[in-house]
């Protein structure tokens, strides 16, 4: 790939000029194939710009109030990018027959994996990433995987410590069959789900002696958030959910673990997939005091218990609206969405609507006030070069960038929006794009229709300037998927 | 001579004189705690140095999930430990190994042993604060902020960066290396810090072409994030400049290694993030605060192996790091601090492992260290009611310590206040 005459000029711009001007840049995007008055600029020349901290009125000129951009939006925001058949199809039914579309197909179920049948979950992990990422790029309904990656982010497990991979992948396999379901059945799956029961002790809590992991985190990272609930709460909680264990096997392999050593192991095989299962023995028998109400209560008095809690429908509320709206969500947008989720009896289809049909969403601040998670800044970018065999790379290149599926940071999942910006990770989603790059063997697709379909033809003076100075479609292509635009949603 | 190189490195750059500012939105986005450090800071004036005359270096250890203090610095002769963890207690005292009668240090900390003969270990014992909050990620904020009342936005690390360094052009006089994204304590909107996960792939496939159209490419961009961006890749395109002279010029003087047997495998390469502190250290790139992070800490689950993976993992990491520091005659310069969110509940759980629990011991690492044990044990037998260890340090006279003994910075400014004093140092730079 050439790019050097973009970084000749980048390095030495025209001594004339220095830098890009409005009209250079309206005429760089009108060069390249996107529509006048795209390229939108506050203030006029940015060089005039430089007092220090003063916020300046350099911003994305929003083309929210079309149709077509808040189409394309929603797309970005919902299923990992997009083909251009998704497009067309998107707007010729238009914004909110697509809305309803979206939340109401029921999700198509990835093919089966083979390596699951492993005894013990043992297989590479980089199989299910693999997997998942496959089907991200080829299903027919990506906003079901685009809510089973924001669930693997909330309801998050680490195969590290759930040590089965087996488990990992019914837990995804989960996540997008309850996808667009209601938080109360989501809450009684994670609490029996065998990752989670590995992940966060649950299977090897006793209500004699108590693991407080699960019961902590099910209200300050599930449900309610931290200063919602007490110490007390924590440890009544405890006692109340203790007894789950883990599924019993269908049967036992024997698998040779050392060859040098002649070492054996037996190791649980699964036939289909499971939940845990309750052990009245290790349960807790007694009255408990928890969340202001004493009585007994079993695992489902739990979760009723929670979901009784006003602070419950905001917390989700205003996750939600941090993953698919902005990244500051006003306190009278998250009350209003969690007053519509709480009335809906925790409906996730009706808290998805509510978020995609709000003003909000369609605002003109909302415009990319968003930073594409690593997945789906990676899965974007192949979908529209048009790549399907690109999961190997997606997989292996996510960890420089903060991602790595079912490998979480820590319990509270992955951050989101400016933690996805580093020295670190601008590096990696650069290299990424020209390893991408790298693997596409015949001609690209049209560079100007991909400025106009991912990138709503608004650009920066910069990366307007460069891709009408770019040397051939490789290049344009390169700019158009390492731009700053690129990286937002 | 040597000493003097970072300071006049910092005081001759001036990256101002082309740093145009383009921060729109950016004070929407510092009004939440996850508001990264960088957006103003091409704004930010150099000139503020005064006072900051030595040429000391810190680095933070995180044991991320909060480390078990009483496995840590295991108390000897306390009965009480041996009803609070039937199971956990027995080899844990039979095999630790005795800084006195009342005290060991964890079986697997061989090496930090080692220093402690020498002299140059200090043990802060009981070390917490107020109130304490048994969530890891609040705690973790307040370690973070170094404040319990949780209305500081602002790393403590990174207001040091902001008001006692000039971080402008000098991106590694902040780094956090073996992470992907920064730490909250190194995070402040006016402080320029570089992220560098793995050394060996830090740069751009294709090199300087694109490293050029790259750093061309994001100049100016608008939006709420565009001076992020835009930072973030000038501070790559500079680190990467300086590394590929550092590089050449260090050689490791110690085995680092990142195969450890752990019962999980872990996220973090402690050791080779602390080989590339050493080689950032003594070549001379002005690097001043340093984070790593090692975790797997919250060991509610068969913690007696986890727990002493992790010990030996950290001895063997921190043991090559100061071997590797005193070779190339560098280890009178740097400080080194573990840190935690918080130790582990006394009493141990049917699951073999232990809850959050409250106050914790830190250990401070290097010949600027006066070596012994500060601060108090917390008692074994009066915890308080949430059944936690009673803390009798405030992690912020540590923070005072640090900062003004070591570093020379204004602690009561960068903490909001002064706090007694925990005298580790052998030589405090102001006192």
């Amino acid at each position: 790939m050439s790019v050097a005459p973009i970084g000749e000029q980048a390095v030495a711009p025209p001594a004339r000029t220095r830098g890009i001007t409005r009209r250079q840049a309206l005429a760089a995007a009108v060069a390249t194939g996107v529509g006048v008055g795209v390229v939108r600029l506050i203030g006029g020349s940015m060089q005039q710009i430089a007092t220090p901290r003063r916020a300046t009125t350099t911003d994305w000129i929003s083309p929210l109030k079309s149709e077509s951009a808040r189409i394309t939006q929603l797309l970005r925001r919902t299923s990992f990018g997009y083909t251009a058949a998704h497009l067309e199809a998107a707007m010729s039914d238009g914004f909110s027959k697509t809305v309803d579309r979206m939340i109401e197909t029921a999700a198509a179920e990835p093919p089966a994996l083979a390596a699951a049948n492993t005894p013990g979950g043992r297989f590479p992990i980089v199989q299910l990433q693999q997997w998942w990422i496959d089907h991200m790029l080829t299903t027919p309904t990506p906003f079901a995987e685009r809510m089973t990656l924001f669930w693997h982010g909330h309801f998050t497990s680490d195969y590290r410590k759930a040590a089965d991979d087996t488990f990992m992948y019914w837990q995804n396999l989960t996540w997008r069959r309850m996808a667009t379901t209601d938080l109360r059945s989501m809450l009684m799956q994670v609490t029996t789900d065998p990752a989670m029961l590995r992940y966060l002790d649950l299977a090897t809590s006793t209500g004699q002696n108590p693991n407080e992991n699960y019961s902590r985190e099910l209200m300050e990272l599930f449900t309610m958030g931290a200063g919602n609930y007490t110490e007390d709460d924590v440890r009544e909680g405890a006692k109340a959910l203790a007894g789950w264990q883990l599924p019993q096997p269908d049967s036992i392999a024997t698998v040779m673990v050392d060859k040098n050593n002649n070492l054996t192991r037996r190791l649980p095989v699964f036939s289909s997939q499971k939940t845990g299962v309750f052990n009245p023995r290790r349960s807790y028998r007694g009255s408990i005091t928890y969340l202001g109400k004493a009585g007994q209560l079993d695992t489902q008095g739990v979760i009723d218990r929670i979901l009784a809690q006003p602070a419950t429908a905001p917390f989700i509320a205003n996750k939600v609206a941090q993953h698919f709206v902005t990244a500051r969500p006003s306190a009278s947008y998250v009350k209003s969405l969690g007053d519509t989720f709480r009335r809906s009896k925790y409906d996730i289809k009706t808290l998805m609507r509510a978020v995609f049909t709000s003003p909000e969403f369609a605002a003109d601040q909302s415009y990319r006030s968003l930073v594409k998670t690593p997945t789906e800044f990676m899965v974007h970018g192949a979908r529209a070069l048009g790549l399907a065999s690109l999961s190997k790379l997606i997989a292996n290149a996510g960890s420089g960038m903060g991602q790595s599926l079912f490998d979480p940071p820590d319990v509270n999942g992955w951050p989101n929006n400016e933690s996805w910006i580093s020295s670190n990770t601008v590096v990696e989603r650069v290299n990424f794009v020209t390893a991408a790059l790298g693997q596409v063997k015949g001609a690209l697709p049209s560079p100007a229709d991909a400025i106009h379909r991912h990138l709503d033809g608004v650009l920066s003076p910069q990366t307007a300037g460069f891709l009408n100075q770019a040397a051939d479609d490789r290049a344009r292509w390169f700019i158009t998927l390492a731009s700053p635009e690129f990286q937002l949603k | 001579m040597k000493g003097e190189v970072g300071i006049n490195q910092l005081k001759r750059r001036d990256f101002l004189k082309a740093g145009l500012v383009f921060g729109a939105g950016a004070s929407g986005l510092a009004a939440g705690y996850a508001a990264v450090p960088d957006a103003f800071a091409r704004a930010v004036y150099a000139a503020k140095k005064e006072g900051m005359t030595n040429d000391n270096i810190l680095v933070m250890i995180q044991l991320a999930g909060g480390n078990d203090g009483l496995r840590t610095v295991v108390p000897l002769a306390d009965p009480a430990l041996h009803d609070l963890r039937p199971k956990l207690a027995g080899p844990m005292v039979s095999q630790a190994l005795p800084l006195n009668s009342q005290y060991g240090l964890n079986h697997n900390l061989g090496g930090i042993k080692g220093l402690w003969d020498k002299g140059k270990v200090a043990i802060v014992q009981g070390v917490g604060y107020p109130n304490p909050t048994f969530s890891h990620f609040e705690s973790i904020r307040i370690w973070e902020t170094g404040d319990p009342s949780r209305r500081q936005v602002d790393g403590w690390l990174g207001r040091t960066l902001a008001t006692s360094y000039d971080s402008n052009g000098h991106p590694l006089t902040g780094c956090a290396c073996g992470a992907t994204d920064a730490p909250g304590a190194l995070r402040d909107l006016q402080a320029t810090l570089t992220v560098i996960q793995d050394q060996k792939k830090f740069g751009f496939t294709g090199g300087g072409e694109v490293e050029a159209a790259v750093g061309a490419l994001y100049k100016g961009t608008p939006g709420i994030y565009g001076a992020l961006f835009d930072t973030a890749i000038a501070t790559a395109t500079e680190t990467m400049a300086t590394l590929r002279t550092s590089a050449s010029n260090y050689q490791p003087m110690a085995d680092y290694t990142d195969k450890v047997k752990l019962v999980y495998s872990s996220k973090n390469q402690l050791a080779a993030a602390l080989q590339l502190a050493a080689e950032l250290i003594v070549t001379g790139t002005g690097v001043k605060l340093l984070h790593v992070t090692l975790g797997g800490f919250d060991t509610h689950y068969t913690e007696l192996n986890r727990h002493d993976d992790l010990m030996g993992y950290l001895d063997a990491a921190v043991s090559s790091f100061y071997q590797d520091l005193s070779a190339h005659n560098m280890a009178d310069k740097v400080l080194i601090a573990t840190w935690s969110e918080f130790g582990r509940r006394p009493k141990e759980n049917a699951s073999g492992g232990t809850d959050h629990g409250a106050a914790a011991p830190l250990l401070l690492i290097g010949d600027p260290v006066y070596g012994g044990l500060y601060g108090e044990e917390p008692s074994l037998t009066s915890l308080d009611n949430t059944g936690n260890l009673k803390y009798a340090v405030d992690f912020r006279s540590v923070y005072q310590e640090i900062l003004s003994g070591h570093l020379g910075a204004d602690a009561a400014k960068i903490l909001g206040s002064s706090f007694d004093r925990v005298s580790f140092l052998k030589a405090p730079v102001t006192v």
